[in-house]
């Protein structure tokens, strides 16, 4: 590794054309990449995971002009071998420690509340009847539940799995957002 | 995959399903939503003490779990001050709080003790109200999509395509190609495996993430040189566009341990 090597516009460029010709999708595949880097990363127990995934992209990006020509296959895969290498290596330092819960007062609790009540009201109807429903029930009655809702909609229970998934996490996303507003 | 979260993967599988996290978007997206139910069932106290213990040593690791967490949690909260929707077997959207659900018959009771026109008026109501509901729900049913069909016997022999692992496949191959089936008839899938030694196979076939079928109870067999698990699905199903079908193998232990995925894609006649 370059260690004093720094991710230029240049190299960065180099990777997204690397990465694919088309820019729109070299960002797309960047940006999935990085995600999952964090992902496997984080199933690792780093706890610096996000910093870890940007030492690999760059490790991979410095070594470019070595390997672009050479290298066949998925691309993805180069970038699991070099993530390997950047583990060991912080396996081998001084392990810091895992940050705490964040502890918020019930002022931040009740903000948090609120957006989220404000998040749901915007979902379009069908989206937010399956979000009641789906997570609305627990315990036994939770399979049922969901079995029915899949049938009402004429959708597998594993696609329902991921639509729900999605709904929920768009709604999280919805509720950042506006606690950064209503901070601002 | 929940062992993976929870920490307790071996570090061979681990790394097999890592490169598949990175490679492969449906996998990717199945750890993001066991990632939730996982943090759904720590806060329902529908974990074991073991696994609980994982959670908290292995699996909050990062800020972005924490958060998740809190959103969970906070999600919960607000699930559980939320009315009860009645069961789907009525109109969907609506509600019942959980003080009327509770409320003794008596309600109803003094209501029809009321003056008999009223009841009159009700008994109409009701009836049309009822009619109603029955014609939705007849036109609704007939609309509906007809439920999965499993494969069943069929006189035409199915069409076969032999499939080569996603991660055996190089960069600019080809995706195999299979013509939309005439009606009736199926499609037989020989999907190539290394490891022919797994118990049973478990078999997904996808097409945008969308789940349409399933199999377990699939066995490996010889094919030449290499090894394939067939898997007949209906043909019906199929219609032009891409798929993918993910295969596990199930261990003695009757554990799933995924394996690879494979492409083809349903193209006109």
């Amino acid at each position: 590794m370059k260690h004093d090597w720094i991710l230029s516009q240049e190299a960065f460029d180099d990777l997204l054309d690397w990465l694919d010709s088309d820019r729109e999708q070299a960002g797309i595949k960047y940006e999935d990449i990085r995600r999952r880097l964090i992902k496997i990363f984080t199933g690792r127990a780093c706890v610096e995971a996000e910093d870890l995934a940007d030492e690999t992209i760059n490790r991979v990006t410095s070594r470019l002009s070595e390997i672009k020509e050479e290298f066949r296959g998925d691309r993805a895969r180069y970038f699991f071998g070099v993530a390997n290498k950047v583990y060991m290596e912080h396996m081998r330092r001084k392990q810091p420690q895992p940050p705490p819960p964040s502890t918020t007062d019930s002022h931040q609790v009740e903000l948090e509340y609120r957006c989220l009540e404000h998040c749901i009201e915007s979902l379009s109807e069908e989206n937010r009847y399956l979000l009641l429903k789906y997570y609305g029930a627990e315990g036994s009655a939770k399979v049922d539940r969901r079995k029915q809702l899949a049938e009402e909609l004429g959708i597998a229970p594993n696609a329902l799995r991921i639509r729900a998934y999605r709904i929920r996490l768009a709604l999280q996303d919805c509720v950042e957002k506006c606690i950064e507003r209503s901070e601002e | 995959m929940r062992n993976y979260l929870l920490g307790s993967l071996e570090a061979e599988r681990r790394a097999a399903l890592e490169e598949s996290i990175l490679c492969d978007a449906g996998i990717y997206e199945e750890l993001l939503v066991l990632e939730e139910e996982l943090i759904d069932q720590y806060i329902t106290n529908n974990l074991s003490p073991s696994e609980r213990q994982q959670f908290e040593t292995n699996f909050l690791v990062t800020a972005e779990r924490h958060n998740n967490l809190r959103f969970g949690r906070l999600l919960r909260r607000y699930l559980d001050s939320q009315p009860v929707y009645v069961p789907p077997d009525d109109i969907p959207v609506t509600t019942v709080r959980h003080d009327e659900i509770d409320a003794p018959a008596t309600k109803f009771f003094s209501f029809a003790a009321g003056s008999f026109a009223r009841g009159a008026i009700l008994a109409v109501s009701t009836a049309v109200v009822v009619s109603l509901v029955i014609l939705t729900v007849l036109c609704w049913r007939a609309s509906r999509k007809p439920e999965q069909p499993i494969v069943e016997a069929n006189s035409s022999p199915p069409v076969r395509v032999t499939l080569t692992p996603g991660s055996m496949r190089s960069e600019g191959a080809v995706t195999p190609r299979v013509s939309v089936p005439p009606r009736g008839v199926n499609v037989r899938l020989d999907l190539q495996v290394s490891n022919p030694n797994f118990h049973n196979y478990k078999s997904e076939l996808f097409r945008e993430s969308k789940s349409l079928q399933t199999a377990d109870e699939l066995k490996a067999e010889p094919q030449g040189e290499q090894h394939v698990v067939p898997w007949t699905i209906t043909g019906d199903v199929l219609s032009p566009g891409d798929y993918q079908v993910k295969l596990s193998g199930v261990v003695d232990s009757g554990a799933d341990e995924f394996i690879d995925n494979y492409s083809f894609r349903v193209v006109k006649k």
